[in-house]
């Protein structure tokens, strides 16, 4: 039994063996701690406020560069993409017309129903532009960071979208920049990320969850209701059940659906709007509750 | 042979910048997933290899931490705790054996499996990846394993002779 001790202590004696154990000891604290933590104190706020905005200077000119020889090669597509383009303009003027009586419309009737200020600025979002001045080298955070932070008014679980579409959540805070967290790192099985809720546009009363399956790399829309049956090619969006998340935002169209795990549900595999590399420029979409305060 | 640490952690800074400002618009949009390269980390490898196991530990430590909080999503360290203990290893494996560039390749391709593989076993113990092993390595890891071992390659010549001071017995073989 001494024996032993001796020889426990003997191996403690190693130093680089104890060294080694402690430090492996302090960074499973130090993960343990930083995870799910949602403030940053201010040496890990001015630390990435100074690199992301030395990035910035960079990433922005070189992606300009990037995309300019790219939309060389593609010269072609864009007198087709024109075309289109104006036509949905013209429908879309269209569409404005009905829009507008619509919402008179709609105003007249909750002013009827005695809706409170609140409830009346509900779909009031505001957009603020944030051009991405980064992006990490990190397999397993699939994060950008945008050159806007809380003195802008950004606050964590904001959503950002691009015109195409959602992109992602606010997840890190900084005084000049922020951390985006891409929805395609919205895993169900893991113990991350704040779950976005979703439903198709032909039907608002349906409700799913978006999540990513990393195996597949396809983007799903889990939990739908067995009387909602997605239909191939039908538009989701956010359906703004759940706090922060506005809704009404495109995240994509249905793909293929299937029935989900237990029988009782479908599954549904989107085709994103968006594009989730080499993001350019975003809109952090900030809902009318936050502007007050 | 003396590294000169000053410049290196310079370059390194300069290079943590790069990397997460140029290097993805230069990797094809197919292979952005796969090919995410650590600039920092093969610099860690230089200075374990020039300037002792105790140096590269420091400054794979450091500049693994840092890596660390500019991602910041779900956790900080384990770049900087993989980082760090590679720095060591290597650097206690370049003292025991001459630093020539045939070993050099071997320590950067087998360090940059561990890096990335020491970074998956960290997310998998938080349960915040559910990958297989063996489809991370194919996919992500052994790929950018190889992009460093390159980028390492290309680095060689360059930090040699600009990052190394020599010392008098080794300055007679190669001119100045």
């Amino acid at each position: 039994m001494g024996k032993q001790v001796g020889e426990i202590f003997r191996f403690m004696r190693n130093k680089r063996l104890f060294i080694l154990m402690v430090g492996l000891i302090l960074f499973i604290a130090l993960m343990g701690f930083s995870l799910g933590r949602n403030r940053l104190t201010w040496p890990e706020k001015f630390l990435n406020d100074a690199f992301g905005t030395a990035q910035g200077t960079l990433y922005r000119p070189v992606g300009a560069v990037a995309d300019f020889i790219r939309d060389l090669g593609r010269l072609s597509d864009v007198y087709k993409e024109n075309e289109q383009l104006r036509r949905t303009v013209a429908q879309y003027t269209q569409d404005q017309i009905k829009f507008n009586l619509l919402e008179a419309d709609n105003k007249q009737l909750k002013k009827d129903l005695n809706f409170t200020e609140r409830q009346k600025n509900m779909d009031n979002y505001r957009y603020l532009i944030a051009q991405v001045i980064g992006s990490t080298s990190n397999p397993y955070e699939k994060t950008v960071t945008i050159n806007l932070g809380s003195r802008d008014g950004v606050k964590p679980d904001m959503a950002i979208r691009t015109v195409e579409g959602l992109v992602g959540l606010v997840s890190k805070v900084k005084t000049f920049t922020s951390t985006v967290t891409l929805i395609t790192d919205l895993d169900p099985t893991s113990s991350k990320g704040t779950p976005v809720s979703a439903t198709f546009l032909g039907h608002p009363d349906s409700f799913g969850i978006i999540e990513y399956d990393d195996e597949t790399g396809a983007l799903q829309m889990t939990k739908i209701d067995e009387h909602d049956k997605p239909a191939d090619g039908e538009q989701v969006i956010t359906s703004g059940l759940g706090s922060l998340f506005p809704k009404g935002i495109l995240i994509g169209t249905v793909k293929s659906s299937q029935v989900g795990d237990f029988g009782l549900t479908y599954t549904a595999i989107i085709t994103p709007a968006t594009k989730f590399d080499h993001l350019r420029e975003v809109f952090v979409v900030v809902p009318p509750e936050e502007e007050g305060q | 042979m003396k590294i000169r640490i000053n410049w290196v952690i310079l370059c390194a800074i300069i290079l943590l910048v790069l990397e997460n400002s140029i290097v993805p618009w230069l990797v094809p949009p197919q292979w952005s997933e796969r090919l995410l390269p650590h600039l920092c980390f093969i610099l860690t490898l230089f200075v374990a290899g020039f300037g002792g196991r105790h140096v590269a530990f420091m400054f794979g430590l450091g500049f693994g931490l840092l890596q660390d909080s500019l991602a910041y999503g779900h956790l900080i360290g384990p770049y900087g705790f993989g980082m760090g203990l590679i720095g060591y290893l290597a650097g206690l494996l370049a003292e025991r054996k001459s630093f020539t560039i045939g070993f050099f390749s071997w320590v950067a391709l087998v360090s940059g499996l561990m890096l990335d593989s020491i970074v998956y076993f960290i997310y998998k113990l938080f349960r915040l990846t559910d990958l297989q092993y063996a489809q991370v390595f194919y996919w992500q890891i052994a790929p950018t394993a190889l992009l460093q071992l390159l980028i390492a390659l290309l680095f060689y010549v360059p930090i040699r002779r600009y990052l190394v001071k020599l010392s008098l017995s080794s300055a007679e073989d190669s001119p100045e």
